[in-house]
């Protein structure tokens, strides 16, 4: 259960790979050598892991058309895994070196194999696997916290406090906990009384001072929309309840609880944060994989739990939902040099008529640039992007009274210079990308109810209870052109 | 540049390239400036854990036997023990860098006394909970003792199994956030010794108790198990302890374990609970059902670690803990998890691979092979059917597991589903065609590559792909490399290569009716390329690719323009071409063409491979055609050194092979034994221009490459064994590759031959040092055997050791003894005031037996001697360095010792003068024999 090497290596286009951080373990080495035997393949230097690495990753000689050791097409990456060609192919491999990828950070660590090394033992019957992932997905926190895109600096600066996080989290090669994320301090910690009470391995102290505890549910919701008989329409909800406690005590006990309107569909699919004490069976029933079963259980659902110091997320779901907040048709139509354009987009009047901000874009590929522009909108404006071939009509904090809003008028494309290019957009295949959030709903219709939150502990805590509806890949395709299929759950 | 960041470089150095750095210094003198510098009061904290890394992350390269990692570890010990209190950091990298040396040094293994010694010290730490004496702060170092144990334990296991009973209590007794580090220590000796306890015949109660209440010292001795025992989803056959033993106290023991599993961190809870479940499973009175209070916590877990422990669990105990229900249960979670909104893309991928390798509890076939648990339908996979949103991993990873689903369901599901798949392929293609990125199409192949191995039996939907395919390819000549790589993967994949001769046919086709207009020379070489590879292929007649490569050349004006490589890629699809099985019906179309090129193209080296072709055609019978045109493709990989062959394939297999690979070693180079040089002193005395030594000294170096040379001298010889084929080879070409980046490129030298039983001829070697130090040379030789033959082979590497790089003062010849006296004493007194900045003394002492030490010199030192008074036993050695290092000896005799003062211009040649001075006192005794 322990991993013989970790990594982190940068690509920048165009240049190649650097190793930012790397560490091994040779402890680990050690009985990796006595498990494979005369199979036993060495790690090499970090000086070739890079270019070993983006080979694999299909991440060098950009300008080349075609590499066989890159681009061949009997190896199959559809693995966590990969495998590290020493020297070439047919060669020694190194395997399973685990790999996640983020802007420009690669983090892979090499899990030990405790099985006999062939035939290569299937990557679920290795222990050191979950864990290795485990450890990379905390890493990737830690190194490039909520954003995910964090300035070189402060990478360099959380790089440099590499070695004392795994002196903690992962010492001998053992993965004993994730780093915390980046950015994650917790406020007033005092170290834990001492006394009968354990102290949890997850929390390195108690709290001190007001107690506070924050629920915060954020609902996202996903739509493809064609407008055709021939291909149905498809939305999909997806909701997290984050969590931060700032109650004292040891393991003081908070049970949080969501409930559904009557008739609402049951919460599917959901996942729970490890500090959840105890879960009921018909939590967990709902499966969207499954055909909806309108007599399944539909709350309230419990979490009954004990809070680490940091925000956390405690559960998540996905939600059926009957309707789209927004429908939208979106038609074009090409003549000569132009484009007829047509937009209708209605707010559902299940959905609250109050945006913090609602935008839709609307991109041309694969078209010269933008000429004139004679496009009226019924409400809100519209911005005109000549150099980017985009249109944002911005609807702003309300629909109008009727919930409807439409966009009408044609796009010139007299430029001679060719706009941005898109193989998948061709012809008169095109989208309408929608960015929107409304505070205070939750098209599920769950909800934390303030006074539902029940903590105990000595002091009575504030409870501050928040919900937002976000948009996520929310698309309208036109309807008079092919548009891709997003999911296979609508064809069988 | 601090000392500190000084470190820094170097260690980043190290730890790139631990052999590239060590190609400038020595194991020995790096390891011994590691441990002077911790030892080193000043330094700071950071730059100790700097320092200390090295010995974490690479003790076996620092400490390459048993004894130097026993004194290493000794060493650490003592400055974990001067280290204050207050450096926690830096203790707890100590402690780590010494477990890491002992065990990887085979200390703990052999049972040394440092190892004995360490356990004992880790033992009292973590008994030693009195924290707060010191606060809170030392915390730390217990935890660190823990995970040295347990690393201990796992590559020693059983060494804790009598101690188990004191280690219970302390994991009892701890209720700081250290209880985690005794929990598993506890566990995973306690799981060590009942495996051991299963090798026992006959376990008795008392012996199955004693387990628990041992408390006694650590078990060297005791059978302990193999280090490469594997967890026991590995084995065959789990191993078990006798039946009808008392578990209460046991089973109490796993139950308070799992109640407090919830205090620790997930990926800790997993460790635990794998560990408590291998000892259920080896222990026939517990019972799985154990688990069955954590089992509804586990299945809604979003814990990537605690879900995989789960179908661990599910693994071991099957149906005596998962009821059929629960298993639907759980699969349905694990498809609903692979396609989760809010999971990142390698759990997924990692939840696909749980799904396809499902622990069902009635498997059809237990081959670690993917095969899809029953219980997956299509209805159940809908949700992760590919999409060309998908990244290419997920997608490629669905695609996969949806083919195996279509490829089980029943036939009127199956059709709707493969249809749903084509049209994603598809779909794909269509992105390609749009101009797709390199990736999308290299992404696209794959999936091809995928579909077509599940379903290229179904003809209609096989063959569409081949119609898309070509109609690609007659806009996109571009893929040609990719739907050669794809023909050749299907064929090699599947017994049946009807597809790819199918796919290859119609590429034909599609390059024979293309309009001249599209023939251009950047496509053409695509579609040569598609031709060459159609060619190989039996089965397809080849008589339009030939009217094609005549038409083109006769009506477009390349055969004018006599590009090269256009010309080699014709020849090269005419290459395989001969190998044709109906080259009979061929001949004379092919013929004419080789004469066309033979006479129309305008490259001479084209000119007369096509002449040769053509010979070969129509002079050989077609069996002994393809013999000869075998036999140059087999014999490896070795370096091809005929031009045409390189060029006309870049990478991937060349036909043409001319020079021949041999693993032996043919040759070797043997050191010429020089005379001793002679002795300076012989020089003439000429008194007068004293003076101007020194600047002519100085002025030499005006000269470019003066004195940067060092020549050494070798006989090449046959090695011991060889075959009689090699007793006299010609021409041979010695290449010369340098190891490290030290020296300037050696350039190669040309033997006219070497009979194994005549004179060996001498080669010089001459070595252009950056930095004068010890290197090693990789050689290889290129010959020529009497058969006309030619060979590559290896030659034993050379090593070039630290003395052989000396060279006398270079001063004109007949300088006088005063002038050398001179610019020695000038040198001296620049170095011992620091100038340059690189300059050091230093001194070493030995004693010398009785006359040994001019015998010493004479030996050594002869050459280099400046003077020599050896009535006032004392004596001055110049060793000059190219490119321009000195090292500076003044050796003198006192009573009991010889004194050597050493003075460099260099600092980082100290290490070696050392090592050599060392070595060859080392041998005083036997220099005097020999003498």
């Amino acid at each position: 259960m322990s991993i013989r090497a970790l990594w982190v290596v940068s690509h920048e286009k165009g240049k190649s790979g650097k190793v930012r951080f790397s560490r091994r373990f040779p402890t680990v080495e050690f009985r990796a050598k006595s498990l494979a035997g005369t199979q036993y393949v060495a790690i090499p230097e970090d000086r070739v892991i890079p270019q070993l690495l983006l080979t694999e990753l299909g991440l060098v000689d950009a300008d080349k058309p075609y590499v066989e050791v890159r681009d061949d097409c009997a190896r199959q990456h559809r693995s966590p895994a990969v495998e590290l060609r020493l020297d070439g192919p047919g060669g020694r491999t190194l395997w399973p070196v685990l790999t996640v990828t983020q802007g420009v950070l690669i983090l892979a660590c090499l899990p030990l194999v405790e099985a006999p090394p062939e035939p290569r033992p299937p990557l679920p019957s290795l222990a050191s696997v979950s864990k290795g992932l485990a450890l990379l997905l905390g890493l990737q926190d830690f190194l490039c916290g909520p954003g995910g895109k964090p300035e070189p600096d402060v990478l360099a600066s959380r790089l440099a406090a590499l070695p004392s996080v795994l002196l903690q989290v992962c010492p001998l090669g053992r993965p004993l906990d994730t780093p915390p994320p980046a950015g994650s301090v917790p406020a007033a910690v005092a170290p834990s009384p001492g006394g009968a009470q354990k102290q949890p391995a997850w929390k390195a102290g108690v709290h001190r001072g007001r107690a506070v505890v924050s629920v915060a549910l954020t609902e996202k919701v996903r739509s493809m929309q064609y407008g055709k008989s021939s291909q149905q329409d498809i939305w999909d909800v997806y909701g997290m309840v984050m969590c931060k406690c700032e109650v004292e005590g040891v393991l003081p006990n908070v049970i949080v609880t969501l409930t559904l309107p009557h008739n609402g569909s049951p919460l599917q699919d959901i996942l729970v944060h490890p500090c959840v004490t105890s879960l009921d069976a018909s939590l967990l029933t709902a499966c969207s994989v499954d055909e909806n079963d309108s007599s399944a259980f539909s709350g309230p659902y419990k979490f009954p739990f004990s809070p680490p110091l940091e925000l956390f997320r405690l559960c998540s779901y996905t939600s059926q939902v009957p309707v789209p907040p927004i429908l939208g048709s979106f038609k074009l139509k090409a003549e000569e040099n132009h484009l007829k354009v047509n937009v209708i987009l209605k707010l559902h009047e299940s959905v609250k008529n109050s945006f913090e901000y609602c935008d839709a874009h609307i991109p041309f590929f694969n078209q010269n640039l933008m000429g004139s522009v004679e496009v009226k909108v019924s409400s809100g404006q519209l911005e005109v992007s000549k150099e980017k071939n985009l249109l944002v009509w911005v609807l702003g904090q309300k629909f109008p009274k009727s919930r409807e809003a439409t966009l009408e008028g044609t796009v010139h494309f007299s430029g001679t210079v060719a706009g941005p290019t898109d193989p998948l957009c061709t012809g008169l295949t095109a989208y309408i990308k929608l960015y929107f959030r409304v505070p205070d709903l939750t098209l599920s219709g769950c909800c934390v109810d303030q006074h539902s939150v029940q903590v105990y502990s000595s002091a009575k805590p504030r409870i501050v209870t928040t919900r937002e509806l976000v948009s996520s890949e929310y698309y309208i395709w036109n309807s008079t052109g092919d548009a891709p299929v997003s999911s296979g759950l609508t064809v069988l | 540049m601090t000392i500190a960041d000084l470190w820094d470089q170097r260690i980043s150095a190290f730890l790139l390239s631990p052999s590239q750095f060590l190609a400038t210094t020595t194991t020995e003198s790096f390891l011994a400036e590691l441990l002077h510098e911790l030892r080193n009061d000043k330094a700071n904290d950071h730059l100790k854990i700097l320092l200390v890394s090295v010995l974490l992350e690479h003790p076996t390269i620092l400490c390459p036997s048993a004894s130097v990692g026993e004194e290493t570890a000794l060493e650490l010990l003592s400055v974990f023990s001067h280290t204050p209190q207050k450096s926690i950091v830096l203790k707890c990298n100590v402690m780590l860098a010494i477990t890491n040396v002992i065990i990887c040094t085979s200390c703990l293994a052999t049972h040394t006394k440092t190892a004995e010694d360490w356990l004992d010290l880790l033992f009292q730490t973590i008994q030693d909970t009195n924290d707060y004496r010191c606060g809170l702060s030392q915390q730390p170092i217990r935890a660190t003792a823990c995970d040295c144990l347990r690393e201990m334990e796992t590559c020693s296991p059983g060494l804790l199994s009598q101690k188990l009973e004191a280690l219970y209590l302390l994991k009892q007794q701890e209720t700081t956030v250290l209880h985690q580090s005794y929990c598993l220590l506890y566990t995973l000796g306690l799981k060590n010794a009942i495996r051991i306890l299963t090798n026992q015949k006959d376990v008795t109660d008392l012996e199955f108790k004693s387990i628990l209440g041992g408390n006694e010292g650590f078990a060297w001795k005791s059978n302990q198990l193999e280090l490469t025992s594997l967890p026991i989803n590995m084995l065959v056959q789990v191993p078990r302890l006798t039946q009808g033993l008392d578990c209460k106290e046991l089973k109490s023991i796993m139950s308070s374990l799992l109640e407090e599993s919830y205090l620790l961190t997930p990926i800790s809870q997993s460790a635990l609970l794998r560990e408590l479940v291998e000892v259920v499973a080896m222990v026939p009175g517990l019972s799985p059902t154990l688990f069955k209070s954590q089992l509804l916590r586990l299945f809604g877990t979003a814990d990537v670690s605690l879900m995989h422990a789960t179908l661990f669990m599910k693994d071991t105990f099957t149906d005596s803990l998962f009821t059929a229900e629960d298993e639907n249960f759980l699969l349905k979670r694990l498809v609903g998890t692979a396609q989760h909104p809010l999971l990142r893309i390698p759990e997924k991928l990692f939840y696909m691979e749980c799904i396809l390798h499902f622990p069902e509890n009635r498997p059809i076939s237990s081959s670690g092979e993917e095969s899809l648990p029953v219980l997956v339908t299509p209805r159940l996979a809908a949700s992760l059917h590919p999409t060309v949103f998908n990244d290419s991993a997920t997608m490629l990873c669905r695609l996969n597991l949806l083919c195996l689903v279509h490829l089980e369901a029943d036939e009127g599901e199956a059709d709707k589903g493969i249809g749903f798949l084509f049209n994603h392929i598809l779909a794909l293609l269509k992105i390609v065609d749009n101009d797709g990125s390199r990736e999308v199409v290299v992404t696209s192949f794959r999936a091809l590559f995928i579909f077509l191995m599940h379903f290229n039996d179904m003809e209609e939907l096989s063959e569409k792909l081949i119609d898309k395919l070509c109609d690609m390819y007659s806009r996109h000549s571009r893929l040609a490399p990719n739907l050669i790589g794809l023909a050749d993967h299907i064929q090699e994949h599947l017994d049946d290569p009807v597809w790819s001769v199918k796919l290859l046919r119609e590429l034909q086709k599609c390059i024979m009716e293309m309009p001249p207009l599209q023939l251009t020379i950047h496509n053409l070489s695509w579609h040569l390329k598609v031709l060459k590879r159609v060619a190989k292929e039996g089965q397809i007649t080849q008589r339009n690719t030939i009217y094609l490569l005549l038409n083109v050349l006769i009506n477009s004006n390349l055969c004018e323009r006599g590009n090269w490589q256009v010309g080699n890629a014709v020849l090269a699809v005419c290459r395989n071409l001969l190998e044709h099985p109906s080259i009979d019906q061929l001949f004379i179309e092919l013929a004419d063409l080789l004469q066309y090129i033979s006479i129309q193209y305008d490259d001479t080296d084209i000119k007369d491979h096509a002449r040769f072709y053509y010979t070969l055609l129509t002079n050989l019978s077609w069996e002994k055609l393809t013999g000869v045109l075998a036999k140059e493709l087999d014999g490896g990989r070795a370096k091809e050194r005929s031009h045409s062959a390189i060029m006309a394939e870049s990478e991937g297999i060349v036909s043409n092979l001319t020079v021949h690979k041999t693993n032996r070693h043919v040759l070797q180079l043997i050191k010429v034994q020089e005379k001793a040089t002679q002795s300076s002193s012989e020089s003439v005395e000429a008194t007068g221009e004293v003076r101007n030594c020194l600047e002519v000294y100085q002025g030499q170096f005006q000269t470019p490459g003066f004195g940067s040379e060092v020549t050494l001298r070798y006989n090449l010889t046959h090695a011991k064994e060889t075959d009689l084929l090699f007793d006299k080879v010609f021409t041979i070409c010695l290449h010369f590759e340098l190891k490290d980046s030290n020296y300037a490129k050696v350039s190669d030298i040309h033997v006219p031959c070497v009979f194994r039983d005549g004179k060996p001829p001498e080669v010089k070697v001459k070595l252009k040092p950056f930095q004068p130090y010890p290197t090693s040379l990789c050689v290889s030789a290129m010959f020529t055997t009497q058969d006309g033959r030619s060979w590559h082979s290896r030659l034993p590497d050379v090593s070039v050791s630290f003395p052989e790089i000396f060279l006398p003062l270079p001063l004109p010849p007949n300088s006088s003894c005063e002038c050398k006296e001179q610019v020695f004493e000038h040198i001296w007194e620049a170095t011992a005031s620091g100038n340059p900045d690189k300059s050091a003394i230093s001194l070493f002492c030995f004693k010398p037996e009785d006359e040994s030490l001019a015998d010493l010199i004479k030996t050594h030192f002869q050459g280099y001697l400046i003077t020599d008074q050896q009535s006032e036993r004392s004596w001055k050695v110049l060793f000059f360095l190219p490119p321009k290092c000195h090292i500076l000896l003044k050796i003198t005799q006192a009573e009991d010792a010889a004194r050597v003062s050493i003075a460099t211009d260099n600092w980082e040649l100290l290490p070696f003068v050392n090592s050599y001075l060392q070595n060859i006192t080392d041998n005083c005794s036997s220099t005097v024999t020999d003498g």
